[in-house]
C-alpha cells in the first residue's frame, strides 16, 4: 500500500483547521493513518471518500480511556489516537443523518476551549509573564544582550499572538451564544 | 440551593434538560441519546463530546449521580438537587409558552 508523510503544523487552538486538512486528504484519496513526532501526518492511499474527522480535548476522557471511547464508539465514531492532549476521531458521513460533530451545541465546545485553556494556554502565559518578560527587560537594561534580548522578543510576541488568537475564538463563541 | 448552581442551570441547554429528563431512570449516556432521538423523532441527536463532558460535569455538580457500570457503560440517575432544578425549568419553559399563548 502507498504511503506518503506530509509536515503540518497547527497551534493548538488550530483544531478545526487540523480537522478540515484531514477531511480534505481523506476526500483525496489520502487516508489518515497517524501524526507523531513532530507534526508529522501519515497517510495511506484509499478510495477518496468524505469522512469527518474530530480532534476533543478532554483529560476526564483520556483517564476514564475505556468508557470515554465506548462512548463515541455507539455513536459511530472510530477512535485513532491521542496526540499532544487530542483525542482523534473519524466518521464517513455516508453514516451521518446531516452533518454531524462531536459536539451538539456551542456550549459544550466553549468548555473544550476552556479545558484546552487551563491546561495549555494559561501556564504558557504564567510562563511567558514571569520568565520571558523579566528576561526580556533584564537583558536590555541590564546586560545589554541584544541578541539574547531578540529572542526573548520574539518568544514573547509567538505567545502573545498565541493568546490573542485563543481569546479572539473564545468571544467569538461567546457572542454566538448570547445570540 | 446553592445560587451558583440555580444560575448555571436555570435556563439550561437542551443537552442538560434531556439529560436531566431521560435521568429520572437510571440510564447511561448512549440510552440518553438514543431516548432523546426517539423522543424527538430525529430533531435532536445529541453528540459524544457533548454527552460526555455533560455527564461527568453533571455528576460534579450532583444534578446526577453514578449508579454502576455495565459493559463499559456507566449508568447515571437524577439526584432531589437535579429534580429541583429540572421543575424550577419546567416552571420557567411554563411561563413563557403561557406569556406568548396569550398573546399570540
Amino acid at each position: 500500500m502507498k504511503t506518503k508523510k506530509e509536515f503540518r503544523f497547527f497551534s493548538i487552538m488550530e483544531y478545526e483547521q487540523e480537522q478540515d486538512y484531514l477531511r480534505t486528504m481523506h476526500k483525496s484519496g489520502w487516508k489518515f493513518v497517524k501524526v507523531s513526532g513532530l507534526c508529522c501526518y501519515l497517510f495511506e492511499e484509499c478510495e477518496p471518500e468524505d469522512v469527518i474527522y474530530q480532534l476533543d480535548y478532554n483529560q476526564d476522557g483520556r483517564a476514564h480511556r475505556e468508557e470515554y471511547l465506548r462512548m463515541f464508539a455507539d455513536c459511530g465514531w472510530e477512535y485513532l489516537q491521542d496526540y499532544v492532549g487530542y483525542s482523534y476521531f473519524r466518521k464517513p458521513a455516508s453514516e451521518m443523518n446531516g452533518t454531524e460533530e462531536i459536539f451538539c451545541d456551542d456550549a459544550s465546545r466553549l468548555d473544550m476551549m476552556k479545558r484546552i485553556f487551563r491546561s495549555r494556554v494559561l501556564p504558557l502565559v504564567i510562563i511567558c509573564t514571569l520568565v520571558f518578560i523579566p528576561q526580556f527587560l533584564l537583558q536590555i537594561f541590564s546586560f545589554h544582550n541584544y541578541g539574547l534580548a531578540a529572542g526573548f522578543g520574539c518568544l514573547i510576541a509567538l505567545y502573545l499572538s498565541h493568546f490573542a488568537l485563543f481569546t479572539a475564538k473564545y468571544c467569538r463563541y461567546l457572542r454566538k451564544m448570547q445570540k | 440551593m446553592d445560587p451558583h448552581l440555580k444560575k448555571v442551570y436555570v435556563p439550561m441547554t437542551e443537552t442538560a434538560f434531556f439529560i436531566l429528563f431521560c435521568l429520572r431512570e437510571p440510564n447511561h449516556g448512549y440510552g440518553v441519546v438514543q431516548t432523546v432521538e426517539r423522543l424527538t423523532e430525529g430533531a435532536v441527536r445529541l453528540a459524544p463530546g457533548t454527552m460526555y463532558g455533560s455527564l461527568s460535569k453533571m455528576e460534579k455538580d450532583g444534578v446526577i449521580r453514578f449508579i454502576r457500570e455495565e459493559d463499559k457503560r456507566k449508568l447515571y440517575q437524577i439526584t432531589e438537587l437535579g429534580r429541583e432544578l429540572l421543575q424550577l425549568e419546567l416552571k420557567r419553559i411554563a411561563r413563557l409558552y403561557q406569556i406568548a399563548k396569550e398573546a399570540l
